[in-house]
């Protein structure tokens, strides 16, 4: 019995959500500001290849971006449209379709041990609280991390703990792996490890990273400069141009403001 | 990031959640009717007798006495000023019993139990439309998240007293509010990236 029900906004009831479609994504125009700060403006872009980086100096809005792409934010300017549909109508379907991994391990666990943190996504599909249990054991032991699961993740590496934010983004079958600076805080072996995990899975990946050297194999790169598209194309193209950018300018001493 | 959960498949994590949290709501109830001082002692050493069953990781955490310390010298203070010794050494008694059986509880349940246990607690909210697993949640994520808060606040107290010299001051106040704010925005934010509080198929 429910004496006042909740008001459901039919928008987002709709399941209009099709991961198959290409591109599985599509900005028209779209801007952002949050608060008094307009981060981004005019982008206009199509995702479609399977590895997209996306690079740009610390401010220029890379994280909102990643973030525009699994409804974490919504553009208040512009369109943007997720597998078929416009964002702001499916933004509670998006978590099941594009996995969002974030920089700080710590600030994306939510759960204090690893298997608990691998089940809750699957609770969150539906499954019960045991079969939401036996699952995450099968699917850890299936990445090999089978010894993690009873383990504290405040008492992991940062390798492991990146591992195990990816691995339960992935237990979720997302269609699209979005990551924001996933190597930041690790160390060159850890980064090295975690990016060849990243590299062997099959969903189609958006990544985020002040690493140009990991990018170097990507379909496509998209630099930002605040708030906009500075370059988009071959990964090799877009990276050199980069390089040469932030060469030009650290040679000027106007740009220590900027640091 | 510190965990207040202690993995381990001891007698303790064996129990039902919602045995553990029944047993010490009902005795936290019965301990406010008694002030029978040798009742607070034979649960005290029931207690410790509980936590050093579990092993040396579960005695350490007896240190969280050590941060009430300060509490409980006022709480005698105040006593021995208006002359009620023995009612302070009751009242300090209870709370250290009470705080380390909850202690102990949160230290052997896995936070998904928790959930579980604490859910039909918000049942009668469905009647009135509102999400049970919501509340629910929010319950076991400040369990979750207290012991990061505690953290938050040593990490900046150690660096007031790099740069001061002294161990803390009320300026450390605003800092910590604000970290705070911005732990309880992660989460939410952690949250709202894998499907939010009431999950993928329940909106």
């Amino acid at each position: 019995m429910v004496l006042w029900p909740r008001k459901r906004k039919d928008k987002e009831q709709t399941g209009g959500c099709n991961p198959d479609i290409t591109p599985y994504a599509r900005l028209e125009k779209a801007g952002l500001t949050l608060g008094t700060r307009k981060v981004l403006s005019g982008l206009s872009l199509d995702l479609e290849e399977p590895r997209i980086g996306v690079i740009g100096l610390n401010g220029s809005g890379k994280s909102s971006f990643a973030r525009l792409l699994n409804g974490l934010h919504l553009a208040d300017e512009g369109c943007v449209t997720l597998f078929g549909a416009d964002a702001a109508s499916v933004r509670s379907e998006l978590p099941r379709h594009v996995g969002f991994v974030f920089q700080n391990p710590d600030h994306q666990a939510i759960f204090p041990t690893v298997e608990e943190e691998i089940a809750f996504g699957l609770t969150q599909l539906g499954a019960s609280k045991d079969e939401s249990r036996t699952k995450a054991l099968e699917f850890l032991d299936l990445h090999g991390c089978g010894d993690l699961a009873a383990k504290p993740f405040a008492e992991l590496s940062g390798g492991q703990k990146q591992l195990v934010c990816i691995l339960a983004v992935l237990v979720m079958r997302p269609a699209v792996l979005v990551l924001d600076e996933p190597m930041t805080s690790l160390d060159a072996l850890a980064s090295r490890l975690i990016f060849n995990k990243l590299m062997s899975l099959p969903q189609r990946i958006v990544m985020v990273s002040h690493d140009l050297s990991l990018l170097t194999g990507f379909d496509r790169v998209l630099w930002l400069e605040e708030g906009q598209l500075r370059m988009d194309g071959p990964a090799a193209k877009v990276i050199a141009a980069y390089r040469d950018d932030i060469e030009r300018r650290s040679g000027t001493v106007m740009e220590a403001a900027a640091i | 990031m510190i965990s207040v959960y202690l993995s381990g498949d001891s007698w303790a994590h064996r129990l039902p959640a919602g045995a553990k949290l029944l047993a010490v709501a009902i005795g936290s109830l019965l301990l406010f009717r008694t002030e029978t001082l040798w009742v607070f002692v034979v649960c005290l050493a029931l207690v410790l007798a509980a936590y050093v069953s579990l092993g040396r990781g579960a005695v350490q955490r007896l240190r969280l006495l050590k941060g009430l310390s300060i509490f409980l010298a006022a709480i005698l203070a105040l006593h021995w000023i208006s002359g009620t010794v023995m009612d302070g050494v009751i009242a300090i008694l209870r709370l250290c019993v009470m705080v380390l059986a909850a202690s102990f509880v949160s230290m052997t349940t896995r936070m998904d139990d928790m959930l579980a246990a604490v859910m039909p607690l918000f049942r009668p909210l469905e009647w009135a439309g509102f999400s049970a697993r919501k509340s629910a949640l929010g319950v076991t994520l400040v369990l979750r998240f207290a012991p990061h808060l505690m953290e938050i606040f040593a990490v900046l107290r150690e660096a007031y007293q790099a740069r001061t010299g002294k161990k803390s001051s009320w300026r450390l106040i605003a800092p910590f509010a604000l970290q705070a704010l911005k732990m309880s925005d992660n989460v939410a934010e952690a949250l709202a990236a894998r499907g939010g509080s009431q999950g993928l198929t329940l909106k």
